[in-house]
């Protein structure tokens, strides 16, 4: 998991468009950096730690050119070291290369080089390309055919990027890792993401696994993988570029928090009907599924839980799978749509998961936040969650609008009773969301138990995959341990962790059956003199059994969910913050993993 | 235009329009379908202001939630006022956010962009602190203002005659020495008013006043903002400069009038009247039989059932308003449920707040953010209804309710 960013016609401005690219995509990775530009010959300059730390080396030196490429990385081979941060260069310091992914044959090819004489510096997978393409220049070939040679040898996943002494160009390749290009007047761009350049063009082309790009001030070429030149459409990205500030917060998460209402109001404008009690999503065709797998990770496989309990209701058979564990082991498909959730649209796992399904003829749809990502361009549908762009690593927004998307994808594919009122209560959510975050008392509840042992989330039915959630928020970003369970679960064994330091959340609402056997498992966890926090509609009478209560107010148990996981953010970011931790950026973590 | 900043004050709560401020600052009231802050940012962008700078304060985060870093382009740069200390004071917050000659900008009054334009005028013509001067009948709730040549010769609060005709209308342009000539203002009772600089600096130097005209709107009181809705309506300033006119779909067939703004996001059934002028926000569901308008503002995701009557009233976001109701001359805050068959028959009354009788002021009821009021209930006229307070089925309403209060028949 790692960010490249490359430019070329930008003149004496090259580096500090780098420099504004990978800031741009520290979300991405964030333990080494760095930048090659081709002066003379090459510049390069890396760092071990932030961008800002990288920025500070840059002010030491004088670094130049009119091409460059830059990296941010996220250690997968070796560790975050001054030597293992990108750009990687040859023997003879000609040739510079930054690379997302993993090559699989790395092992092999290094031997391979090593025996011919070549000198490794680094621990990583990329090393091997600087050298291949030293070798195929020695062997004459012009710099375009020697990076396309070298290519040709890996194995794996990659992104490529290359710049080679004397020559104004960047060159480019790209297998199961993204890479797209940004379009200037005379610039060209690429990066893995679109932010990384959206504040120099709003015009995009997106590469395909298997093809190659060269990039010269005011052109660029896309051919395939025999080297025949491929037309490519220019396509506009409508992202506001400064929507990614922080707008007066301490943090990304905490913005994204308060950004909800706004959020679910994007995801459902145009979409909904209530008077008619219909659902109208673009791109979903005739879908009517007799079954439905779905496969994510982390936050969106919380998401999926969830997406499948309602296709359940609707009476369609529906699982959930890790796609980590589905890609490698898939089940029986027969007709199930398999729908992937992924914030991100380039999460490597669900994206292979996805792929295998595809081999065996399954129709796939996604449900992401980004137009033009690799899952929605490989998916026969997609379903756009339209949060905007999230930057906080712990995901807060997009999760609130993966579930109100899930609904509408249930409400648009399925007959269901009651549509009515499920269409009122999502368009209740944004007001509602809105009174949680006017009324909350989650700091209070923060500061509290900011020094407890452990955390443990409970709930049943849609507040099941909101204690996972709380419990995934609360590790994610305050490093403490937590952990979320079925409510009946608790006494079949994890009950035996409970005791006075670890506060339990009870996501209680409703007042069914559901709710009164939740009740009784809340009993049992006072019992062990444990504080119980309730998070509930007041409907119940779990307040009677809790040492602190967070108010949501009274609506659809489905959008109760949304509601409650909004005091389980809450609470999760003020124990973090009075933890002094980097919420934003927590350790060891990245915001879309493209690894598997 | 050579000066390219502002900055905006929209740090105060507005105490006099409680109990509509109870969870957002005054600057983010609706005028019609959209907070007033809004179109003060529409002025500024049109006088082609290239950055903001916001001093935020109570309850920022609604400020910064709902318009996040930028707004049609153009940064907003936040900085906090962490206690409401007067103009002045708030002015000095945004101190290291300015390094050049800068707007100042009250941001809880509608503004026309032409008030901004003549300011920033006068001031690349003279070079000196400038202010805007509006000519108005009453000057009493204002900053009185007499001017000589140009020149401002008087500014007198809140004055007690009736002798003067032009007031200070709260847009300004300085250069950055305003800083330390607030720093060297003294505190009065521990606060800091620019009016109280400005008397300084007509003393020792002086201060230009541009007479103005253009659309300038300000509430004071909550039924201000009906008024605040009629003048918006009237002139037609619906529309944000951001999405423009693009923003609203086709001429509903049920319309009446000219006038008459559905957003292309809003669904109105075939069988509704709306009667202009009117504006229905984004995501809005109008139903059968509904008649909206004359006069009447829908906020963002607004549901007004069958039959429903609206006219002459300001519903703010998120409100649903069931079967058979009637809203006449009535504001709602944001997210207010009222039940079927409520009645809201209209103004005029004599309105109370605190030991004040405001006499014959055409209003209905204010219901500030999360009322609920249950079906068949009425409201007398003038009733003011504090946050989350309970109307229970077939309740009489009147005078004011607390915030939170439980009413039962």
């Amino acid at each position: 998991m790692c960010g490249i960013i490359g430019c070329v016609g930008r003149e004496d401005e090259t580096l500090d468009v780098l420099v504004h690219g990978l800031s741009k995509l520290e979300y991405r990775g964030y333990d080494s950096a760095g930048v090659a530009l081709t002066g003379g010959r090459l510049d390069v300059c890396k760092q071990s730690g932030e961008i800002a730390d990288l920025k500070r080396a840059l002010e030491a030196r004088e670094v130049a050119g009119a091409a460059g490429i830059g990296h941010t990385r996220w250690s997968t081979h070796g560790p975050p070291t001054d030597a293992n941060a990108h750009p990687h260069l040859d023997c003879t310091g000609d040739v510079a290369v930054v690379h997302n992914g993993i090559i699989e044959n790395y092992q092999e090819l290094r031997d391979r080089l090593v025996s011919a004489g070549h000198g490794f510096k680094s621990d990583t997978d990329t090393e091997v390309v600087p050298h291949l393409i030293e070798d195929a220049l020695a062997d004459g070939a012009d710099p375009e055919t020697a990076v396309r040679e070298a290519v040709e040898q890996l194995e794996g996943s990659y992104a490529i990027a290359a710049v080679v002494a004397g020559e104004d160009a960047v060159y480019a390749a790209r297998n199961d890792s993204p890479l797209v290009l940004g379009i200037g007047d005379d610039a060209v761009y690429l990066a893995s993401d679109v932010p990384a350049f959206r504040d120099f063009t709003d015009r995009v082309v997106y590469l395909a696994d298997e093809e190659f790009a060269t990039l010269r001030a005011g052109d660029y070429r896309v051919s395939d993988a025999d080297g025949d030149p491929v037309e490519k459409t220019v396509e506009t990205v409508d992202w506001d570029p400064e929507e990614t500030g922080k707008s007066g917060y301490d943090h990304y998460m905490l913005k994204e928090i308060h950004e909800q209402p706004r959020a679910l109001r994007q995801c459902l404008r145009g979409r909904v009907d209530e008077m008619a009690a219909t659902v109208d999503i673009e791109d979903l065709g005739d879908l009517s599924p007799t079954g439905v797998q779905f496969v994510a990770c982390g936050t969106s496989y919380h998401a999926a839980l969830y997406g499948a309990q309602l296709f359940r209701d609707a009476g369609i058979p529906a699982q959930t799978f890790l796609a980590s564990e589905y890609a490698t082991a898939v089940p029986p498909i027969g007709d199930a749509l398999v729908v992937g959730v992924t914030q991100s649209g380039e999460t490597a796992d669900t994206l292979s998961a996805l792929r295998e399904a595809r081999r065996r003829g399954a129709r796939t749809l996604a449900v992401t936040n980004t137009v033009g990502s690799t899952v929605a361009r490989e998916c026969d549908h997609a379903l756009y969650i339209r949060a905007g762009p999230e930057i906080g690593v712990a995901a807060s927004k997009t999760f609130a609008t993966q579930l109100a998307a899930l609904n509408l994808l249930t409400l648009g594919t399925t007959r269901v009773d009651g549509a009515r009122s499920t269409i009122a209560a999502l368009r209740d959510l944004p007001g509602n969301v809105q009174s949680v975050l006017d009324n909350s008392n989650a700091a209070s509840v923060a500061e509290t138990y900011v020094d407890s042992d452990a955390y443990f989330f409970i709930g049943r039915g849609n507040q099941f995959p909101v204690a996972l959630e709380g419990a995934l928020k609360m590790k994610e970003i305050s490093y403490k341990h937590a952990e979320g369970f079925a409510a009946g679960e608790l006494k079949h064994g994890p009950l035996a962790l409970v005791t006075e330091d670890t506060p339990v959340f009870a996501v209680v609402t409703g007042d069914d059956e559901m709710a009164t056997k939740t009740v009784g498992n809340v009993k049992e966890v006072e019992a062990r003199n444990a504080p119980v926090v309730a998070v509930t509609d007041g409907q119940s009478d779990v307040e009677r059994y809790a040492d602190h209560v967070l108010e949501i107010p009274e609506t659809h148990p489905r959008a109760a969910a949304v509601l409650a996981n909004v005091q389980l953010q809450l609470v999760s970011y003020h124990v973090a913050n009075a933890l002094d931790r980097s919420i934003d950026k927590p350790r060891n973590l990245a915001k879309s993993v493209t690894v598997e | 235009m050579s000066i390219d900043t502002a900055v905006v004050l929209a740090a105060g709560e507005g105490t006099r329009l409680r109990p509509l401020t109870h969870n957002r600052p005054k600057p983010m009231l609706p005028a019609a379908n959209r907070p007033i802050l809004e179109y003060v940012f529409d002025a500024l962008l049109a006088a082609e202001v290239e950055r903001i700078v916001v001093v935020v304060g109570y309850e920022r985060d609604r400020v910064q939630d709902y318009f996040g870093p930028t707004y049609g382009g153009v940064d907003l740069n936040y900085v906090v006022q962490h206690k409401q200390l007067g103009s002045g004071h708030a002015l000095l917050q945004a101190r290291n956010a300015v390094d050049g000659p800068t707007l100042v900008v009250n941001g809880d009054r509608v503004i026309d962009a032409s008030i901004v334009r003549d300011v920033a005028t006068e001031f690349e013509d003279s070079g000196a602190p400038t202010m805007a001067v509006l000519e108005r009948p009453e000057t009493a709730q204002y900053g009185a203002v007499v001017l000589h040549e140009g020149d401002v010769a008087e500014l007198v609060e809140k004055p007690d005659t009736d002798e003067y005709r032009l007031i200070n209308a709260g847009v300004y342009a300085f250069e950055p020495t305003v800083f330390d000539a607030i720093e060297d203002t003294p505190r009065q009772e521990g606060e800091l008013a620019l009016t109280e600089t400005l008397t300084r600096l007509m003393s020792s130097d002086r201060v230009r006043g541009v007479r103005t005209e253009g659309m300038w709107v300000d509430a004071t009181y909550p039924w201000d903002l009906l008024a605040v809705a009629d003048e918006v309506l009237a002139r037609g300033h619906v529309a944000d400069s951001v999405r423009g006119d693009a923003g609203y779909g086709e001429r509903h067939q049920g319309s009446r009038g000219d006038r008459v703004w559905v957003d292309q996001d809003a669904t109105v059934h075939e069988s509704a009247v709306l009667q202009g002028p009117v504006v229905v926000g984004p995501d809005c569901e109008v139903g059968p039989g509904a008649i909206v308008g004359p006069n009447a503002a829908l906020g963002q995701n607004v549901t007004v059932g069958a039959n429903v009557t609206v006219r002459r009233s300001v519903l703010d976001a998120d409100a649903r308003v069931e079967d058979g109701s009637t809203l006449i001359d009535t504001l709602t805050g944001q997210d207010v449920r009222i039940g079927a068959g409520t009645v809201v028959p209209g103004g005029p009354a004599d309105v109370r707040v605190g030991r004040e009788v405001f006499e014959d002021q055409r209003l209905g009821a204010v219901l500030a953010d999360r009322v609920v009021a249950e079906g068949a209930a009425s409201f007398a006229p003038g009733t003011l209804v504090g946050p989350r307070a309970h109307i229970g089925t077939a309740v009489r309403a009147s005078g004011t309710v607390d915030e939170g209060a439980e009413v039962v028949r």
